[in-house]
């Protein structure tokens, strides 16, 4: 009896590494290599999202993290190679018009008719020919309700982050674009300005914001900390919002009256990309159902998923009665960024000296 | 002779494959404008008059240096006696001991630098445990206390045992002799184990004040963002701005700045030698 047992379990062994061997090989037949390089966003991704794939496709994944788009072009201009990226929009119109990115084929794709309306054919890329969406949202303040009215909030705006009544009790997001959008439509201008004047009146507001709030400057570690309460107000991007608040129901958001940063990150593939058949079949299933379910439930942003964002916001869903999951659609001074010279070259140079200015 | 000379090689393309070449870099890029293209390159003084023509920019080099300062200070007040304890306990104390200095450093400082972060934060170790004592939680996450806490926690091995070797290496004799000539405790410390120890201090003085001031990850963590110290500016020229023009620019000026301490340091150290001779 022992003897069968044993002879049974070599046979289900070999047959275990045989099928695993094989279908690595199919892998590597298929799509050249068994390997993708994927560099995304910290806390960007769904909990089984990679793992599920891994096993489909019996492929590995390579994860890299970055906390702002500045920092993903830097390392891919140094030369790292990378199969699928998922920066913002006005940073995927600088990666095309410098021709970093590759085309496409859409063939390959075709999940693509899944995306949800508001995620179309951007201005960024108009016919969906290098990129597709991954997550959408906005722009806005996490506050405690129970320490500041939401009255208050709503008719100040941006600038209740600049009354010292909250000094010491706010958190601005360490990234110079959102903060510059932050000072800018505060001041009543367009965040894709060009006009000097208008940039430094803006960076006068930041220092003045950065020497009489002492804020603190967060990147992601503001999801944890708001959901523990530890601060008031928060620039926060929607999804981790929606996070925020499905955590601690002292939370609320708020979109300010002078206008967002309606952003889009997308999956897009660079010219330098090692596996860009297995890129394609990863950017086709990140947007299935499953997957991008999986994503959203897991990280708070507005899928791109048309179904899966009705779901998630409609009845019963996990955000059905979440304030920050679904971005606002049609507000006039809502605005996407666009890629401008100009513009990023100041704001590189303003937004250490707006953080050093102490 | 000669054989030994020919041993040399190896090490010689080793530091000019990962010393000198990076130096390099580092100064082509500071005296040039942007673009990371090598071929195209063209002399400029840009960078540097940037940098020195910002108040902000000076402000940031002095709070780095006022910090490292700082750092290096506490480090010996409280290294030496802890120096001074081990080296004159029993022997085989002296290796447990020395032991328990070094075993922090077996783990990686980024680690050990987010423990604090656990252990200062508003809602961290230190205040959960004041608040079960009724008392009000204490502000210490993102001050300057946070980051110099952080830098002697992170840099004062280096003190102890650059002195601990120091102190170890006397003669003790010479104690004995010092007592027998009438002189007291204190005087002995003064006159003999103080001025043999001093070239411990000088190189653990070195040790510590070139990563403090340098240091960007301390602040970064223990600070918070706004806690912006020089080798932020010079992360952020790399990272995120893409100005390795002015990154390196930076680090050629602290380049020269540390050059310059430790040519005063070693000078100290000379005097000092010399003073002992006389």
């Amino acid at each position: 009896m022992k003897k069968i047992v044993s002879v049974l379990l070599i046979v289900i062994l070999a047959f275990c590494g045989c099928s695993s061997k094989t279908s690595k090989e199919s892998a590597v037949e298929k799509y050249g290599s068994d390997t993708l390089k994927f560099y995304v966003w910290g806390e960007y991704i769904g909990v089984d999202t990679i793992s599920n794939f891994e096993k489909e496709y019996g492929v590995n994944v390579i994860m890299e993290y970055f906390d702002s788009n500045e920092m993903m072009y830097t390392k891919l201009q140094s030369g790292d190679a990378y199969d699928v990226l998922v920066p913002s929009d006005y940073m995927i119109e600088r990666l095309i018009k410098e021709d970093m990115l590759q085309k496409l084929d859409l063939s390959l794709i075709p999940n693509i008719s899944e995306l949800a309306d508001g995620v179309k054919n951007l201005a960024f890329d108009p016919n969906n020919e290098y990129s597709v969406p991954y997550f959408w949202g906005s722009v806005g303040i996490v506050y405690n309700h129970n320490n500041v009215p939401k009255d208050e909030i709503e008719q100040k705006g941006y600038s209740i982050l600049r009354d010292t009544k909250y000094s010491g009790k706010i958190y601005m997001y360490d990234s110079e674009r959102d903060s510059f959008m932050v000072a800018l439509k505060s001041l009543g201008y367009s965040m894709n300005t060009d006009d000097e004047k208008e940039i430094n009146e803006a960076y006068e507001w930041l220092v003045e914001l950065n020497n009489t709030m002492s804020p603190v400057y967060v990147t992601d570690e503001v999801i944890d900390n708001m959901a523990n309460g530890l601060m008031d107000m928060a620039v926060v991007y929607s999804g981790d919002a929606a996070y925020i608040l499905s955590e601690n129901e002292d939370m609320s958001y708020c979109v300010p009256k002078e206008g967002t940063n309606i952003w889009v990150d997308s999956m897009v593939i660079p010219k330098n990309a090692e596996n860009p058949k297995l890129a394609h079949e990863f950017i086709n299933y990140i947007l299935t159902y499953d997957a991008s379910y999986d994503n959203t439930e897991t990280v708070g942003y507005a899928s791109t998923n048309g179904d899966v964002l009705s779901d998630m916001s409609g009845e019963g869903g996990d955000y059905e009665n979440n304030e920050a999951y679904l971005p606002r659609s049609n507000y006039e001074s809502d605005e996407v960024f666009n890629d401008n010279e100009f513009l990023r070259q100041k704001l590189s140079e303003l937004w250490i000296k707006v953080k050093a200015s102490k | 002779m000669r054989q030994f000379r020919r041993m040399a090689y190896p090490y010689i393309v080793w530091i000019s494959l990962l010393i000198v070449t990076p130096m390099l870099l580092i100064l082509i890029y500071a005296f040039t404008t942007t673009g990371n293209n090598v071929a195209s390159i063209r002399f400029s003084l840009i960078n540097f008059e940037k940098f020195f023509s910002d108040v902000i920019f000076l402000d940031v080099l002095r709070r780095s240096l006022v910090i490292a300062v700082v750092t290096t200070i506490i480090c010996v007040i409280v290294g030496y006696p802890v120096a001074y304890i081990i080296a004159n306990s029993a022997e085989e104390k002296k290796f447990t001991l020395i032991l328990l200095i070094t075993i922090p450093t077996w783990i990686n400082m980024l680690v050990r630098t987010y423990a604090w972060l656990g252990i200062l934060q508003d809602d961290g170790i230190i205040n959960t445990m004041l608040g079960f004592l009724g008392l009000g939680p204490l502000k210490m996450i993102h001050t300057s206390f946070a980051v110099i806490l952080g830098m002697v926690y992170n840099f004062i091995p280096f003190m102890i045992l650059q002195i601990y070797t120091s102190l170890t290496k006397m003669d003790k004799s010479l104690l004995e002799a010092a007592s027998d000539l009438g002189a007291n405790k204190v005087q002995a410390f003064l006159k003999i184990t103080l001025p043999l120890s001093l070239p411990g201090i000088i190189s653990g003085i070195t040790l510590v004040f070139l990563p403090a001031v340098s240091s960007f990850f301390i602040p970064k963590l223990l600070g918070g963002g706004q806690y912006v110290l020089i080798g932020n500016v010079i992360e952020s020229q790399f990272l995120t701005s893409g100005n390795w023009n002015f990154g390196s620019a930076i680090s050629f000026i602290m380049a020269v700045i540390i050059m310059l301490s430790m040519y005063i340091t070693k000078k100290i150290d000379r005097g000092a030698e010399k003073g002992e001779e006389a």
